[in-house]
This record gives structure tokens, sequence and C-alpha cells, in this order.
């Protein structure tokens, strides 16, 4: 039985370490917005902040990568602006989280974190494609769709690699040890 | 560092299955896009429509003003459309690219924007597309 010191530095170490992803986060979507895609595919994108989403995810839970979602898709919100298409945004990231969870909690075995990423990428793009059918009330942007599978697994790829040296070199930082849940 | 379970292989295999299966049947189009008769883009902002357009081979440009003071442009040439320029915040738009045939669509989310094509029937449209003609 822990005492209720230990318990509150773990919940104030797991704040910090939620609050430090989400900025991170937020970052990587600053400069991905820089980026320019060599592929012009409507909808496609890098997913840099997926990164902190799946680091999250294996260091910490459920519940504080969905807090991770909601900070840093209110904070991507308010610095770029995109108020009108937060609800988007937000139906997307939370069908990607979605997937991602469920794979890592039940396919680790199977699936590395690149079919991970993938899978979180494509559930993104898959979950706004059903938002702006809803508000459309089209299907016709699914045409986009084979475009969008193919570019997320090659962004999968790249994206659960850059996961698994970052697991790997914040696995070596004291804050970091003892919580690699899913090993 | 670089290892792929069979889980893996298996998920890259069946998604690329699936855009395969996707793109080969979105090659028979089922409806013909014959350039002999014209095509009309419908402009909707909103779910409401905003204004439909002759895609002409002229070059035309069609400024979509939304009600929060907005804007979208639209450009039509070679029968076909494109977003040229937009106000929105992430752009996507722009990346549609240029459109000629019915199953494509253009997107502007911020906006509520969703340009449409479609094929004027030409047996209900001859006699406007003569008086347009003459
Ligand atoms: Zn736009």
């Amino acid at each position: 039985m822990p005492s209720s010191i230990d318990t509150s530095t773990a919940m104030l170490k797991k704040t910090v370490m939620i609050a430090i992803f989400a900025a991170v986060a937020v970052v990587l979507s600053i400069i991905e917005s820089m980026i320019p895609l060599p592929f012009s595919v409507p909808g496609a994108k890098l997913g840099l902040a997926n990164i902190m989403v799946l680091t999250c995810l294996y260091f910490l839970n459920g519940k504080d990568t969905l807090m991770l979602i909601v900070l840093k898709t209110i904070l991507t919100a308010f610095i770029f602006g995109t108020f009108s298409s937060f609800l988007f945004s937000f139906f997307g990231a939370i069908v990607s989280f979605v997937l991602m969870y469920g794979m890592m909690r039940l396919g680790r075995d199977f699936f590395s974190l690149i079919s991970i990423s993938i899978v979180g990428g494509i559930g993104h793009n898959i979950g706004q494609l059903t938002a702006a059918m809803i508000i459309f009330k089209t299907s016709k942007m699914f045409y986009y769709l084979p475009a969008l599978l193919l570019t997320g697994v090659v962004t999968g790829i790249f994206i659960g690699l850059a996961v698994k040296y970052l697991i790997s070199a914040l696995s070596k930082l004291t804050l970091f040890q003892g919580w690699a849940a899913h090993e | 560092m670089m290892k792929l379970r069979r889980g893996d292989i298996l998920l890259i295999g069946i998604v690329l299955l699936c855009a395969i299966i996707f793109i080969i049947i979105r090659a028979f189009p089922n409806e013909v896009s014959d350039e002999s008769h014209s095509k009309i883009a419908t402009i909707t902002v909103d779910g409401k429509i905003y204004r439909t357009v002759e895609l002409t081979a002229e070059p035309q440009e069609i400024k979509v003003q939304t009600e929060d003071g907005h804007y979208n442009l639209l450009k039509v040439h070679d029968h076909g459309i494109e977003m040229i320029d937009a106000d929105c915040p992430d752009k996507v738009c722009l990346t549609f690219g240029f459109i000629t045939n019915p199953s494509q669509t253009i997107v502007c989310l911020p906006h509520r924007v969703l340009v449409e094509i479609e094929n004027t029937n030409p047996k209900d449209q001859g006699d406007d597309l003569d008086a347009v003609v003459n």
C-alpha cells in the first residue's frame, strides 16, 4: 500500500509529463505546418503530434493520453485560430486514439509501434472524412481515401520509427523509469 | 531497431490491398465523363447552394464570400475548377487541385464550403445550351 506522499508525488510526476507531452505535441504541430509535403493529397499530413500521443500511451495510460489529446487539440485551436474546424480535428483525434489504445492494449505481441502509428494516422483521416460526411451530407469525400491510405502507411512508418527512438531515449531518463507499463 | 512483426506486414498488406481495391473500383466511372457535353459545378456554403457555374473552357474566377467575412477564391478553366486562394487557417482546400469529373470534390472544412461537379443531362439541357451558344 503506497503512502499518500508517494501517491501525490506520482500524481505530480504524471501531470508534469502530460503537460510536457502536450507542449511538445503543439510545437510539433507548428513545425509540421511549416514543412511542405512532397505530395498533394487533401487531408494528408505527417502527424508529428502523434509521436507524443503514442509516447504517452506507452508510458502512461489511456485516461492520461486522452487528457493530452484534449489539451493538444484546444491549444492548437488557440494558436492556429482553427475553432471552426475544432470539432473535426477532435473527432479525428478521438477515432485515432481509440484505435491506437485498443491495439496497444490487445495487440502489442502481434503489432509493433509502426502498425499502431499507421492505424492512428489512418484513423484520424477516416474520422475527419466521416465528420465531413455528416456535415456536408455527402460521401463523395471518400474518393480521396485510397490516396490517404497510401500516404498513411508511409507517414505511419516514419512516425512509428520516431516513437521507437524517442521511447528508448526517454527510458534512460530517471523521470521515466518505472513508467514503461507496456514492455 | 527496424523490426517489423508479422502483424505489421499483415496490416500494411491489408491497407495497401484496400487502397488498390478502392482505386480499381474508382477506375470504372459510373457516370461517363464525356467532354462533349457541359458540366456544372455546384458551390454550397453551410449546406445552402451559393451558386452554380458552368465549367467553361474560358477562365473565370468566382469569389465565395462566407457570412463571417471570410473568402474562398475558385477558378474555372479548361472545363474544370480549382480553389486558388482562401483565408482559412488550414489551407487544405488548396490541396484538392484542379478537378474535372463528378466523383471529385473540393472541400473547405473551416468555411463549410463544398464544390461538387455534375454532368448536365444533354437531353433536357439541349435547348438551353443552344440558346446560350446562339
Ligand atoms: Zn480551406
